[in-house]
């Protein structure tokens, strides 16, 4: 069976490898994007990136930043899942995708634990699942803004109309909040935005004026948590960083992966998702280099594939692992002789012209 | 290959000497003076400073706290020297590589990071591995943590708290053990907002006071030789000298190291309310000889604290300049992210300023008082260089106090030390002592045997000058900077203790795991193959 592929026809490994370099080599400003990886992957995408002067960004780089924008601009109150799972006495779940069908760690946190737990969902969209034990208040996620307004400024004794919810029912839930010992917020970045994550960051941070209340962002998937603390320590930046200038620079919209590709900015992709077969949200078609699975198949097909591993199925890695809330090691459950991205990676840049070996 | 340093003034305290004289190194460890004594390369250090590398036994490196300051403060590039704006990396971020790059132009070969929660000791180690040239290790955090408590609570033997001290650096990696603000954040999460040294863990029913002699009986009883590294209750508080009083005497005659004193330093006198206690705390320590302590030097200019003090951090986070934030409710600790900006128009920072000064110059004994900053909560780590010009130089310290705010001068005792340190007390401080106090005997001294870490600095008359920028760094006998630039970039170890237990433990955290968090414990461990580099870790042994 082939692992490799140029323009679609199998290719020998080496050959590929070698095409991947030459497309690289050719680029005037080449982008690593999707960076679905282990920490050995993104390390060794990192030191790419620098070689190339490439932009580093990862498939999930929105919600990443719209949960680090509230961080730095305004600051959050944060709970690891293990402590929420053990202690957390009242769960505020917040709008949609965080339900126990939709988040393994939703499912984790009221698995077990607390008894006497309260849950409650604001907002959870259309269908709100099996709520048959969790009080549900409001609906879309189009009322969350006013709701959390609406909500924070009756934590705070203000004044506020309740929208399409009644104050009474508002104020009911404030009043639970409060009466938490150690209450948790949950939600999803990727599909709130930057300013409703702010305004419930704030909810939460009030609410510690005289109990005890955290948050929990669900973390993104594919490795998403794990690459945002490599391009920490590596690049000193977090994702959406870019070595144009030889040295790192940081800037959201500037090296936004979509933006770059429809643009004509960048000029080559190299397109990793080890796990599975995901694909790019951009419109464009520039020339691409996917570390995908080797089943993987495309939309628009890449001018070289080569088939990579599963970390923690083909071969042994480390990614950020959602319960433990930290980076854990992962032992191969069915070892391959499949390639990891970091040895893709690494070979590729033996092939390369670009950049000091 | 036979390596040698020829004609430096070679300043040794641990083994006497301070004279000029030659340095020979052969595979990486310093020998003796070969017979015949023909080197195959050859060394002028005539007129320059020789001491073995710097050892840091307190600054924040690498983990999870450190990194999402990194994360948090994009616009900021602690730690590094600024470069001028037009030279090509005036914008680079403060990555792990760069840390190791600083700290070897400064002669520093040996960094330790004080202060990582179990369930983060495998992000630590990684970045700790993509810190180059240097080596360094990690002490693994417990004394917040429910095993333990919960322990404590059903009042088991000392056999079991040891046994689960020697699991947690066994599956951590760890040199050390630290406890922070003993019980605080514990009780933090039970929404208690101000925690003392004899105050009662809810739940629980243990003291700050019980978990930290818990822990420093088991740290002695196990040999581990870094004694237990204490960060007391109250941090940053008006009047917490007590704290830390309370704290020394503890210590009970048993080995205890106090980190970042400077910080609980303070008393309620003066017209503020707020005044330096250096002077009284370097007395008490004076008078305790099993303490060591360091300092935590704060320097003005922009900081971030980062620390596993959740309920200070806590307390703190609305002063945070800039005003941005992260708080973690952890497990065991947890951990907090805040900025914080020191200025020298500011009374209470020039009084802290002050204070870690009195006590660096007030301690008596070089081999008891330790070298930080607590990189980066009172400075960066690279303002080092001006600290030992300040320690060196009376003259020194009275233009800056001219400086400062002489309303907050007057509540210190600093203007009436004349004190001034001298090489050879430098190089005690930041070379044999805290080789001593790691356990380190192949550390920190330049006798035959030890490791071939070797720091030559110009003799310059600007101390400042003279410790920012090595003339030579030798890392196991190659050289790595010369002129204050890194030459090459090879990667060291990382140093751990593992003691030995009885591995009923082992089964019994399985379960505690499994109940607790529906996890594996296996999770926490740290395994060698993980980390990416050959030969990452190496073991030190324990006291027999």
């Amino acid at each position: 069976m082939s692992h490799a592929w140029i323009d679609g026809a199998p290719a020998q490994l080496s050959d590929a490898l070698a095409a991947a370099a030459r497309l690289l080599d050719a680029s005037r400003q080449p982008l690593i994007a999707g960076l679905g990886a282990d920490v050995a992957g993104a390390r060794a995408a990192a030191a790419l990136a620098q070689r190339l002067g490439a932009v580093v960004d990862h498939m999930h780089g929105e919600a990443l930043l719209c949960d680090l924008d509230v961080m730095r601009e305004a600051g959050a109150m944060l709970m690891a899942p293990s402590e929420a799972r053990a202690r957390a006495d009242t769960v505020l779940l917040v709008g949609p995708g965080v339900g126990e069908t939709e988040s393994e760690l939703t499912q984790y946190v009221l698995g077990a634990g607390v008894t006497g737990r309260r849950v409650f969902w604001l907002c959870p969209g259309a269908d709100p699942g099996p709520a048959n034990k969790i009080a549900v208040i409001g609906r879309g996620v189009r009322e969350l803004p006013a709701l959390l307004a609406a909500l924070r400024a009756r934590v705070n004794g203000c004044p506020a109309s309740g929208g399409a919810v009644s104050v009474q029912v508002l104020d009911g839930l404030a009043a639970s909040l409060k009466a938490a010992t150690f209450g948790v917020a949950v939600w999803s970045a990727s599909r709130l935005d930057t300013l409703m994550i702010e305004m419930l960051c704030g909810l939460v941070d009030d609410l510690n004026a005289t109990t005890r209340f955290s948050g929990m962002p669900l973390p993104p998937g594919d490795n998403a948590a794990g690459v945002q603390q490599v391009c920490g320590w590596t690049m000193g930046f977090p994702v959406r960083t870019g070595y144009g200038r030889s040295y790192p620079e940081h800037d959201p919209w500037q090296y936004r992966s979509a933006r770059l590709v429809d643009s004509g900015e960048a000029d080559c992709v190299l397109w990793i998702s080890a796990w599975r077969a995901a694909a790019p949200e951009w419109n464009g078609d520039p020339p691409t280099i996917a570390l995908a699975p080797a089943d993987a198949t495309f939309a628009k097909p890449p001018r070289v594939h080569i088939g990579v591993g599963a970390p923690g199925c083909d071969h042994d890695g480390v990614a950020h692992h959602a319960m433990l809330g930290s980076l854990a090691a992962l032992t191969a459950s069915s070892p391959s002789d499949a390639l990891s991205v970091a040895a893709a990676i690494d070979s590729i840049a033996t092939h390369l012209q670009t950049g000091p070996a | 290959m036979l390596t040698c340093i020829k004609g430096g003034h070679v300043i040794d305290p641990a083994n006497g000497r301070d004279g000029v004289g030659d340095i020979w190194m052969r595979d990486g460890r310093i020998v003796e003076t070969p017979p015949g004594g023909g080197a195959d390369e050859s060394y002028d250090a005539s007129g320059k400073i020789v001491m073995a590398g710097g050892i840091d036994i307190h600054s924040h490196i690498a983990g999870w706290n450190i990194n999402t300051a990194r994360l948090l403060m994009p616009e900021f590039r602690f730690g590094l020297p600024v470069r001028p704006g037009t030279t090509p990396l005036s914008a680079a971020g403060w990555p792990a590589f760069e840390i190791g790059c600083a700290y070897a132009a400064m002669g520093f070969t040996f960094v330790v990071e004080p202060a990582v929660s179990p369930h983060f000791a495998l992000h630590a180690h990684l970045e700790l591995a993509d810190i180059p040239i240097i080596d360094k290790a990690m002490l693994a955090v417990l004394g917040n943590d429910d095993f333990l408590l919960g322990l404590m609570r059903a009042k088991e033997s000392p056999n079991a708290v040891r046994d689960y001290v020697a699991w947690t650096l066994a599956a951590t990696n760890g040199i050390g053990v630290k406890v922070i603000n003993a019980g605080g954040s514990a009780s933090f999460k039970e929404n208690v907002r101000e925690f003392s040294f004899d105050d009662e863990v809810p739940s629980y029913g243990v003291t700050s006071r019980q978990i930290v002699k818990t822990l420093q009986q088991a740290v002695d009883d196990l040999g581990i030789p870094h004694p237990l590294h204490v960060h007391c209750n109250n941090l940053g508080i008006a009047g917490n000298v007590d704290s830390a009083l309370a704290t020394i005497a503890a210590a009970e005659g048993l080995p205890l190291h106090l980190a970042h004193l400077q910080f609980y330093g303070y008393g309620k006198e003066g017209p503020r309310g707020f005044s330096s206690a250096g002077a009284r705390l370097a007395e008490a320590v004076n008078a305790t000889k099993s303490v060591t302590i360091d300092v935590g030097q704060v320097m003005f200019g922009q900081a971030v604290t980062v620390s596993l003090d959740t309920l200070r951090q806590f307390r703190a986070r609305h002063q945070a300049k800039p005003r941005k934030w992260a708080i973690l409710d952890g497990d065991g600790n947890g951990a907090g992210i805040v900025p914080y900006r020191y200025r020298a128009a500011d009374f209470h920072n020039a009084v802290q300023w002050a204070a870690g000064l009195e006590l660096f110059l007030l301690i008596d004994d070089p081999w008891r008082v330790f070298f930080t900053t607590d990189h980066p909560n009172g400075a960066p780590f690279t303002t080092y260089p001006e600290i030992l010009a300040l320690l060196m130089s009376r003259d020194l310290r009275s233009q800056w106090m001219a400086t400062l705010p002489a309303d907050a001068i007057a509540v210190t005792t600093l203007p009436s030390i004349s004190r001034e340190y001298s090489l050879v007390e430098i190089a005690t401080m930041t070379r044999a002592a805290p080789a001593r106090l790691l356990g380190l005997r192949d550390r920190g001294h330049l006798g035959a045997g030890a490791v071939a870490d070797v720091a030559v600095y110009e003799n310059d008359v600007d101390r400042a000058r003279m410790f920012r920028s090595a003339a030579l760094v030798f890392k196991t006998g190659a050289l790595v900077v010369r002129d204050g630039m890194p030459v090459q970039h090879g990667f060291g170890r990382a140093l751990m203790v593992r003691p030995e237990r009885d591995h009923a433990i082992d089964r019994r955290l399985k379960t505690y795991y499994d109940e607790r968090y529906g996890l594996s414990d296996d999770l926490i461990k740290v395994p060698g193959h993980a980390i990416g580099r050959p030969e990452p870790f190496e073991l030190i042994s324990c006291r027999q």
